[in-house]
């Protein structure tokens, strides 16, 4: 157990340690193929203008009338400037709010909840199965299931962010702002501070270590994890 | 300046109605609306009919500026508003469209 | 009269003092232009060195060269220095140079403004200069987000630097864009209908009524926090009532249209200059004038995707990334009709042409990331990383630095009046617009491996070093380049031939004047009949050096020009510009005491420069107009105008609109901020609302009824030719009145124990500040009209007052209403 925690710590370091493109979560693994859809997208519509910059010095001069100037307006702004991008914007658009709207938080019996107060230049965490139990720089959550973290601030403004299990969330003072966060496997996974708060910004770090279900309860009978 | 307001104001219109539904989703999610006594599906009726009224006066600014009583000094300015009215309708229907489509206070 | 003794003449008339003294006293629209574009060069090169030491900072892990608290400094002020002191001043210095050209006019609607505004700019940016060069810098970041720039956490007085320098900064954005609002709209060529108008002033139209409407926030905002930092007031502190996050809504008003206001110039410069080098001419005008109008309003719903991240319910965001979405379809409108412009005519592969490629090939890239961060989830995890970094210099660089210097190479001619000779620029080229890619390609993945934007240095084996050192390597790249452009314009500048008059084959009038140009443009104004008057005649500019435009005699002797109507292009007023001062300049630096009072906390110094400023001013008005009636007179061509100052609508009433259009976007922000505490901010209610009497309401209303009827009758008594002295004695115990009633709300309420207080102090100071304004301002006319100034046929100035009476009496109605109303809901 206590090797098997420790494991992924090592391993801590190699490339992937704060990686957006490397999920180990499902919102995190939502927005990767979310970016990879985009860039795939994104990419072809830049070769496509650029080809069309291409081809406009391979050409002659083109007529010149009244109606070819008509044909032509109709053809690049009515056609191609809201013709192709309309539609192109629409599901987009629409792609982006379902994604957001599946990771917005929403109350379930199986939820576990955790709290994160940042300051400068630390985490500490609360958990409410565990009344009492506060972790300094190490958030303890059960892998495999859905974890809600409550963010606030005792200072300035902070964002928690762990980048291989969901997107970020700013530590607001006066304001407590909820995440969903998932692990599919235990592990530790790596999160720091990503709104920058003043000199000791680079190191605000801290840990996510996911359990399995028996280091879960060991963690919350209070033996250490 | 009649002709510059022609240009401006649908779009202006525009930039103040959804300003103001957004305020209006802001205060529906904040304790006040609940003070008030009003819960979350009053709060989403109020934001839909307050997006319906906003592209309601959209297409009434559309027909008017259609129409002969604001008539433009020039050709040009009638088409520039007239094309920016539709835009104003558009963004309007477009930027209001989540009061329908996604959850209000999560 | 020939040619050359008509230039003579009118040299004389326009031109600024010789030697260093004219400086200070010039308010020539092409020495002031020159003057705005040549320090915001230097601020570039400034910004650039600080961007050489983030780049040579992050070029391997562990890097020891900057610590944090130098490194934070040099991030905070390159994004500051590149933002508030070049991006904006350098379209200030392209606009003020350039647009009485394009217009066909002879200078901008208020010369000493211009001057004021440089001098201002100047000196803000002088202080921040300063607190570079002291280790003081400002190191919060170039947004200064609360509560890390409150004093709690920011005790130095690096953060007062920012918030005082750049508004200090901010008057001269809000001067040019007064400035340019009325220039486009009034100043320009008989004949040029709006349709008529020259693309680049549609644009210049569209940024100056943005900077008018988005600049305000940020003034509001800075001011605020100033005042917290100050004195306490505890608009951001949330155990008092504030919220920190109603400072991300105003930094953000303003942040949002920023990004537009730099981008618009640019596209205009593009609508301008991609035709020309394709031989024919834009097409769709009247699309891309919608697109940048559509633009210009769609950016101010943007705000909010800044942030995203700050736990907004999904609906809020959701807003915000439609508008997000939408605004790229004028921008693609724009970017499909030049397009389809290079493929109407017939391209040629000039420098100017090679930057607008670039162009493309960048701008499009941050387009593409920019409508990505605009997908919410996405968003989530890009912010605040490295992707933001590469997606903002994409947009920024692609779409403002490239197509400046487009316009370096086009325009360049122009002003010096030489042809390039040697081929360093296109060196310069291939060095900047590869070396720039090299830099920020692959930085979007550094984001998207989890490197944080602000962080001072990493540690290796996270896959971020090689793409650091390539970005490095790239960026020093880029630097060569950009000094080879600057050693490139020095050496064309001072060695090159002279170069033929029009050497493009424009159109626009900006070519039909000898270069470089005269002090006074045009010798006489142009008759324009279409978009490209020197193609309709390609001897028109021998024709206007003839004198056979309008006012091509210069017999009265005092710097004249021309007033049309918007819609049409009519003339209608014959303006008589100000001559070379220095009250401009010393205005500046009295301005200066009020931010150095803040700033070193000697606050006596604040109110007795706020006096000499209000003194300078009352000199400044004073000067205009004239006791003498003068009535119609030839311009020229067989026509004869009134004078500007005969009429019922002088360029000081145009400018005191805009002006108040500014001022009111403050209000409204002011207002919008004590809504926001209200519904949000955690710390609310406060203990107790103060409660108005009844004869506080009385006094409110009494005064502002008095006011408005007063400034009416005496406007009615002027016109009629009988004494104004009822009427203004009315409107001076009206804004007394109101005044009064501003002051009672203060007196019972503390400024710092809660942010509601706070905020109604606020509010009460700006009404009672507008009070005493008004009243100011109506004693003035007073003596104007005793001294003759004002009189039935020249009403102008009571108009203007009548302007300000007015919004002062709403911003009182509105503003007090606003501060008692939760004590009356009580």
């Amino acid at each position: 157990m206590w090797i098997a925690a420790t494991t992924p710590l090592s391993l801590a370091g190699c490339e992937e340690r704060l990686s957006a493109v490397h999920p180990a979560g499902p919102a995190a693994a939502d927005i990767a193929t979310l970016w990879w859809v985009m860039l795939a997208g994104a990419t072809a519509i830049f070769l496509f203008v650029m080809a069309l910059l291409v081809l406009a010095f391979r050409r002659g001069p083109a007529p010149v009338s009244a109606a070819a100037e008509t044909r032509r307006e109709r053809f690049w702004i009515m056609g191609l400037g809201l013709g192709f991008t309309f539609p192109v914007l629409a599901a987009l658009l629409a792609y982006g709010l379902v994604v957001g709207e599946r990771l917005h938080t929403r109350p379930g019996p199986e939820v576990v909840t955790v709290r994160a107060e940042g300051r400068q230049w630390a985490w500490s965490f609360a958990y409410a199965d565990a009344p009492g139990r506060m972790t300094e720089g190490i958030l303890h959550i059960p892998a495999g299931r859905q974890v809600d973290v409550a963010i606030t601030s005792a200072d300035v403004i902070h964002s928690f962010w762990v980048p291989r299990l969901a997107g970020k969330l700013d530590a607001i003072p006066g304001h407590v702002n909820v995440l969903r966060i998932e692990a599919w496997a235990p592990g530790d996974y790596a999160g720091v501070s990503a709104e920058y708060n003043g000199t000791a910004y680079l190191g605000h770090g801290f840990t996510v270590r996911a359990h399995d279900a028996a280091g879960w309860a060991t963690f919350l009978a209070g033996d250490a994890p | 300046m009649r002709d510059v307001l022609r240009i401006s104001v649908p779009l202006t219109i525009w930039l103040a109605s959804f300003s103001a539904v957004y305020g209006l989703q802001g205060l529906v999610c904040s304790p006040r609306w609940g003070a008030a006594g009003l819960g979350l599906a009053a709060g989403r009726v109020a934001l839909v009919a307050a997006a319906v009224a906003a592209v309601a006066l959209q297409a009434v600014l559309l027909l008017g500026l259609r129409g002969p009583r604001l008539a433009p000094a020039s050709g040009f300015v009638r088409g520039v508003s007239l094309a920016l009215a539709v835009v104003a309708l558009v963004a309007t229907a477009w930027t209001l469209l989540p009061v329908a489509t996604t959850s209000l206070c999560l | 009269m020939n040619a050359l003794r008509r230039h003579r003449l009118l040299t004389r008339i326009w031109s600024s003092e010789p030697g260093w003294k004219g400086w200070f006293t010039t308010v020539n629209h092409s020495d002031l232009g020159r003057m705005f574009l040549f320090v915001a060069v230097l601020f570039f090169m400034i910004g650039g060195i600080l961007a050489m030491l983030i780049r040579a900072q992050l070029a391997t892990p562990r890097s020891a060269f900057l610590g944090p608290d130098v490194y934070n400094q040099v991030f905070t002020m390159h994004g500051t220095i590149m933002m508030f002191l070049f991006a904006i001043p350098l379209f200030e210095g392209i606009a003020v140079y350039l647009l009485p050209k394009l217009l066909g006019t002879r200078d901008l609607a208020f010369p000493r403004l211009t001057a004021y505004g440089f001098w201002c700019y100047v000196l803000g940016g002088s202080l921040l200069l300063f607190s570079l060069v002291a280790g003081i810098a400002p190191d919060s970041g170039w947004f200064m987000y609360p509560p890390l720039s409150s004093r709690a956490a920011s005790p130095g007085i690096n953060t007062d630097f920012w918030l005082l320098g750049i508004t200090f900064v901010e008057i001269s954005a809000i001067c040019a864009a007064v400035e340019i609002t009325v220039t486009v709209l009034r100043y320009r060529a008989p004949g040029m209908s709006l349709s008529r108008m020259p693309i680049f002033a549609w644009y210049a139209l569209v940024t100056a009524v943005m900077i008018l409407t988005g600049f305000p926030p940020l003034i509001l905002g800075s001011i605020l926090l100033e005042l917290e930092r100050a004195f306490d007031m505890p608009f951001f502190v949330t155990e008092r009532g504030g919220d920190s996050l109603l400072w991300q809504h105003l930094f953000w008003l303003f942040g949002h249209p920023e990004v537009y206001i730099i981008f618009l110039p640019a596209a205009g410069v593009i609508s301008t200059i991609l035709p020309v080098m394709a031989r024919t001419t834009l097409l769709g005008y009247g699309w891309v004038v919608a697109a940048a109008v559509a633009l210009g309003v769609l950016s101010f719903g943007l705000w909010v995707h800044h942030m995203f991240t700050t736990g907004i319910p999904h609906m809020g965001l959701a807003f915000f990334s439609a508008a997000s979405t939408l605004v790229a379809v004028p921008t693609a409108v724009q970017v499909f009709a030049w397009i389809g412009t290079l493929w109407k005519g017939s391209p040629r592969l000039t420098l100017p042409m090679l930057w607008i490629l670039a162009f493309f090939a960048t701008f499009v890239i941050g387009g593409l990331t920019g409508v990505m961060v605009a997908v919410v989830p996405f968003n989530w995890q890009a912010h605040d990383t490295h992707f933001i970094v590469a997606h903002l210099h994409y947009v920024l660089v692609g779409g403002f630095v490239f197509p400046m210097l487009a316009a370096l190479y086009y325009w360049m001619p122009h002003v010096t009046g030489r042809k390039r000779f040697f081929k360093l620029g296109e060196t310069a080229f291939w060095l900047i617009a590869i070396g720039f890619h090299v830099t920020f390609l692959a930085v979007h993945w550094a984001g998207l491996l989890g490197q944080r934007r602000r962080i001072h240095t990493y540690d290796p084996g996270q896959g971020w070093e090689w793409i650091n050192l390539i970005a490095s390597i790239g960026g020093f790249v880029t630097a060569i380049g950009f000094a080879l452009v600057v050693l490139d314009v020095v050496v064309n500048a001072a060695v090159a031939v002279r170069g033929s008059r029009n050497p493009w084959r424009a159109g626009t009038l900006d070519w039909a004047m000898p270069t470089p140009p005269a002090a006074y443009n045009f010798a006489s104004l142009p008759l324009v009949a279409s978009r490209e008057p020197v193609h309709d005649d390609p001897d028109l500019p021998a024709r206007l050096a003839r004198g056979e435009g309008y006012l091509g005699d210069p017999a009265r002797n005092r710097r004249e020009s021309l007033i049309v109507d918007i819609a049409t292009g009519e003339p209608a007023q014959l303006v008589v510009f100000p001559a070379n001062t220095a009250l401009p300049f010393v205005m500046a630096f009295v301005t200066g005491g009020i931010f150095l009072g803040m700033l070193l906390k000697a606050y006596w110094l604040v109110p007795l420069a706020a006096l000499g400023v209000a003194a300078l001013v009352a000199r400044w008005v004073w000067s205009l107009g004239s006791t003498r009636e003068e009535g119609p007179q030839a311009v020229g061509r067989g026509l004869a105008l009134p004078l500007a100052a005969e009429s019922p609508d002088p360029p000081g009433w145009w400018g005191s609109l805009f002006l108040l259009l500014a001022n009111g976007t403050l209000f409204g922000s002011l207002l919008f901020g004590y809504a926001f505490l209200w519904t949000v901010a955690p710390g609310w209610p406060p203990a107790a609302y103060p409660e108005p009497g009844l004869e506080d309401a009385l006094l409110l209303l009494g005064g502002v009824s008095l006011s408005v009827a007063g400034i009416r009758l005496a406007d009615g008594a002027l016109r009629r030719g009988s004494g104004a002295w009822i009427g203004l004695l009315l409107g001076l115990a009206g804004a007394g009145a109101t005044g009064l009633a501003a002051a009672t709300l203060l007196l019972g309420t503390s400024h710092d124990a809660h942010a509601y207080d706070a905020t109604v102090w606020v509010v009460g100071g700006y009404v009672l500040f507008h009070a005493a304004l008004t009243g100011g301002m109506t004693l003035f006319l007073g003596a104007r009209a005793a001294a003759g100034y004002v009189t039935g046929r020249r009403l102008g100035e009571a108009r203007i007052l009548r302007l300000w009476t007015d919004y002062t009496a709403a911003v009182a109605l509105l503003g007090l209403g606003a501060a008692w109303l939760p004590g009356l809901a009580m």
